[in-house]
């Protein structure tokens, strides 16, 4: 298979990272549970887990808390300081995991539109949109489906110069690009772990900065008499049996991260794409495309549906994404709703090789679907 | 011999501790407090010398571990409450 929807999940891992949840299926109990031998090991790799990822994004181990996913750790955010009514400011480009969560919490959603890829505009828009009132700011790092990334550290800036709380969205980002919650004034950052950060499905970070709100209630291993939640972190956050194989996996993930040249995992990718975009803008495909864009490439093929494509794709042994990639507002900020995009996404691990592979199965499947000129959306995209 | 208790709320501030204390040269053990030591329910211990209390508490301290109370045991086992 020709790989191509590591926006979704990583799919290919370190080989490292079954062989640490195996080892952790078989030899590790309840962690924070017990003191005997196969407790103790799983309390040991949980805080191994922990300790690399504070370090990984510069915080305290105590700040890195373990969630099932990007979602869960946005839910929390987005809970801990959002109630019915309160004004919170996104960027146009949100995943339904803030905008749900938003809706489902009776907030006053305020999005903030730009051209997709140019920074200034981003922030210029979240400028005027910060306005009196305004009770949380949020903004993904990267968009999943375009690829664009945003401006957070200057967007955590205007958030701290009003005092306003603000939550970052780094699940396409984490493992792609620095990912530093300290300098952007993130009150809470979240990501998933089965994506940049290569480990498995099912395990998440989310990392704070202010206290949260619990979203679980209930066994912590610590002060069972008390029958509140703890204020401390990470337990405060980490109520039930965590996912320890899974954990385990994320370890792994993040110390083959750990000992890779960031830069140079990002120019990789960054050629990946520019190639992958070569190669459709010559068979009349429709490109979204700028300059401030990392791991994700969305395009349309000239006369056909993005399902209809990805279906003829797949047959062919091509995993692509296509659709609305859960995130409808940014097919409305970028006008590609209703039928969404095709997305190609690239990780660490998808190869040159795969990429020549799915041009050359690209150029037997346009003309099945007809020809145009091809078009970029670069600055001007139509917003 | 390791018979004094520094306790913590559960298991990683203790391991933050165990950490701290061993990069600052200090042998510890990070435990299950025993009940006695354990008034909440459910606690760890940093179990350590007695002669490295005072050097102890302030590699904590710096390390932002916040001990919940300081415990003997004595040889029979029973434990006692030094602090904080």
């Amino acid at each position: 298979m020709i790989y191509l929807d590591n926006a979704a999940t990583t799919l290919r891992k370190p080989p490292e990272v079954a062989k640490a949840v195996l080892e952790a299926l078989k030899r590790c109990a309840n962690p924070g549970r017990g003191g005997h031998a196969a407790a103790v090991r799983a309390g040991e790799l949980l805080w191994r887990t922990r300790s690399l990822a504070a370090r990984y994004f510069g915080l305290e181990p105590e700040q890195v808390c373990f969630t099932a996913n990007a979602t869960e750790g946005l839910n929390i955010a987005l809970r801990s300081l959002v109630r019915p009514g309160d004004r919170v400011v996104l960027s146009g480009l949100e995943h339904n995991a803030v905008t749900r969560t938003l809706t489902g919490l009776g907030a006053e959603l305020v999005p903030v539109r730009a051209p997709l890829f140019d920074g200034a505009a981003w922030l210029e828009g979240f400028d005027r949109a910060l306005g009196p009132g305004t009770k949380a700011a949020v903004c993904l790092q990267l968009s999943n489906v375009f690829g664009a990334v945003l401006p957070v550290k200057e967007i955590g800036a205007l958030c701290a110069a009003r005092g306003i709380p603000f939550v970052v969205d780094a699940s396409q980002s984490a493992g792609l690009l620095p990912v530093r919650p300290g300098e952007w004034g993130a009150a809470f950052t979240a990501m998933p772990g089965h994506k940049g950060l290569l480990g498995p499905q099912g395990t998440g970070l989310l990392l704070c900065r202010a206290q949260p709100a619990p979203l679980r209630f209930g066994g912590t291993g610590s002060r069972s008499l008390d029958q509140a939640m703890p204020a401390e972190l990470p337990e405060r956050l980490e109520a039930g049996t965590p996912n320890v194989p899974g954990v385990a996996g994320l370890g792994a993930g993040l110390a083959w991260l750990s000992r890779q040249d960031p830069k140079r995992l990002a120019a990789r990718e960054r050629s990946l794409l520019k190639t992958a975009a070569g190669g459709l803008s010559a068979l009349g495909a429709e490109l979204f495309t700028g300059p401030d864009q990392a791991g994700v490439l969305s395009f349309r093929l000239p006369g056909a549906d993005p399902e209809t494509a990805a279906e003829a794709y797949a047959a062919r042994g091509v995993a692509l994404r296509a659709g609305l990639h859960c995130a409808p507002l940014a097919h409305e900020t970028a006008g590609t709703l209703p039928e969404g995009t095709l997305r190609l996404s690239v990780s660490p691990l998808t190869t040159r090789e795969e990429i020549e592979a799915f041009l050359r199965i690209s150029r037997g499947i346009v003309p099945r679907f007809g020809r145009k000129k091809s078009t970029c959306y670069l600055l001007s995209n139509r917003v | 011999m390791l018979d004094l208790y520094f306790t913590v709320r559960s298991v990683t501030p203790g391991q933050k501790g165990r950490d701290a204390l061993n990069a600052a040269g200090l042998r510890c053990r990070l435990l299950r407090a025993p009940r006695a030591a354990a008034p909440g329910g459910c606690a760890y211990a940093l179990a350590l010398a007695r002669r490295d209390g005072p050097r102890a508490a302030a590699v904590l301290d710096r390390a932002g571990v916040r001990v919940e109370g300081q415990w003997l045991r004595s040889p029979e086992g029973s434990f006692e409450r030094v602090g904080p």
